[in-house]
């Protein structure tokens, strides 16, 4: 079964504001980029499908496992980015995953083991995104995935997300960044004021 | 992979972490040890030494020590949204909630057998009932921490959390103090029926809070 996520007449409400109106959109294999001024709804489109806020309105359906990496790390201050992806690995039963390795192909194996609070913003990024290829879900959410994040950085973002559209995954992503990736993208979504249109 | 073992893997992240970054365990321990050193000061040694008020006294601080550790813990998964990585997980709620009632119940065992030790020495108490006075300490710790961190995930993403927890906390947790209270009491003064029939009372009420928090913790937490 192809990978999917959708969201049908979705409409999330926060601080009594509704922030995501109406919204229906299917996600399929391959790559979708959603774009948006400032406060357009985009973090708030992409958790809902994430499942991360209930829906006021609404249905969601996914098929398949989700993986979100939002616009902050997600890492546990304390632990080290080893023992934070270890822990997520474990949690979904990959106790097969080679995070050492995902966090060297990503350039943080040297500081791999140090709490994550003592290794810098562009590391403790790219020790979160490592978790694209420890997490191999076929629904693949991305907010901001450029943020912090050197050139190299941005390539191993680039390479990783060329590699999931490569297997069938389901990506979306969140950016106002890198216009040239939208002729990559299957589908392109323009947030405006809670509301989504297909570019 | 089992709901208990997703629990246990949370447990262990908690305790790691706590361990690499004991801020809330050593904020706990000085806050216990100061209330049973100015109890003594305040009451002088004859009324501190009486087992009531010594044992009102300790159940007091340890409440506030569990109040404290679990929001140090909360605080630690709002920072760089962590909490976001085990709540979009499948089970990832259910398994937060129990995992942290785990972990929690063994930091504040630590906290409560250092104060407890403390309060012994300091205000020279005598223990009738070594083994009710363990039965007694084990079941109230037990209890607080699934009242504790229920109320903090439903507060979660409430700016006054730390106002807010101790004053939803507090009367869920009247029954606990009053029950840990007369139970250590009792086994400090000799009595084991009333110790063990406060037992009964703590064992009831964490099972009921466990199970209030794991049916409405999936539903509570943004």
């Amino acid at each position: 079964m192809l990978p999917s996520a959708s969201l049908h007449d979705a409409t999330v409400v926060l601080d009594d504001r509704p922030v995501v109106r109406g919204v229906s959109v299917e996600i399929g294999p391959g790559l979708t980029i959603a774009r948006g001024p400032n406060g357009a709804g985009k973090t708030t489109l992409l958790r809902a499908i994430a499942g991360l806020i209930p829906l006021a309105r609404g249905s969601r359906q996914v098929s398949g496992g989700i993986l979100y990496i939002g616009h902050r790390p997600m890492l546990l201050r304390g632990l080290s980015a080893r023992q934070n992806l270890r822990f997520i690995s474990a949690f979904r039963g990959r106790t097969d995953a080679d995070v050492v390795r995902a966090l060297e192909h990503w350039g943080v194996g040297a500081v791999m083991d140090r709490p994550i609070e003592r290794i810098s913003a562009g590391q403790r990024r790219r020790a979160a995104l490592a978790r694209i290829d420890t997490e191999p879900e076929p629904v693949v959410l991305l907010d901001e995935p450029f943020a912090d994040l050197d050139r190299d950085g941005v390539e191993l973002v680039r390479d990783a997300i060329a590699r999931a559209v490569r297997e069938q995954r389901a990506v979306v992503l969140v950016t106002h960044l890198h216009e040239e990736l939208d002729r990559d993208a299957a589908r392109r979504l323009v947030l405006a004021d809670g509301r989504v249109s297909l570019a | 992979m089992r709901a208990l073992d997703r629990a246990l893997l949370v447990a262990r992240r908690e305790l790691d972490a706590e361990r690499r970054q004991p801020d809330g365990v050593a904020a706990a321990l000085t806050f216990a040890g100061l209330v049973v050193l100015l109890e003594s000061l305040a009451l002088g040694p004859g009324r501190a030494h009486d087992p009531d008020v010594a044992s009102a006294v300790f159940w007091i601080a340890i409440l506030f020590a569990a109040v404290l550790l679990v929001s140090r813990s909360f605080d630690r998964e709002l920072e760089d949204d962590a909490i976001d990585a085990i709540v979009a997980l499948e089970g990832g709620r259910d398994a937060l909630y129990a995992g942290k009632v785990l972990a929690l119940a063994a930091v504040i065992a630590i906290v409560a057998l250092a104060a407890g030790a403390f309060s012994i020495v300091l205000l020279d108490l005598d223990v009738r009932l070594a083994a009710h006075l363990v039965l007694v300490a084990i079941l109230g710790v037990v209890a607080l921490p699934p009242v504790v961190v229920l109320v903090s995930l439903i507060a979660l993403r409430v700016r006054a959390r730390v106002v807010i927890v101790p004053i939803l906390a507090f009367p869920l947790l009247a029954p606990q103090l009053l029950a840990a209270t007369a139970g250590t009491s009792a086994a400090l003064s000799g009595d084991a029926s009333a110790a063990l029939g406060w037992t009964g009372l703590l064992a009831s009420f964490a099972l009921v809070y466990g199970v209030l928090g794991l049916t409405i913790v999936p539903a509570a937490i943004e």
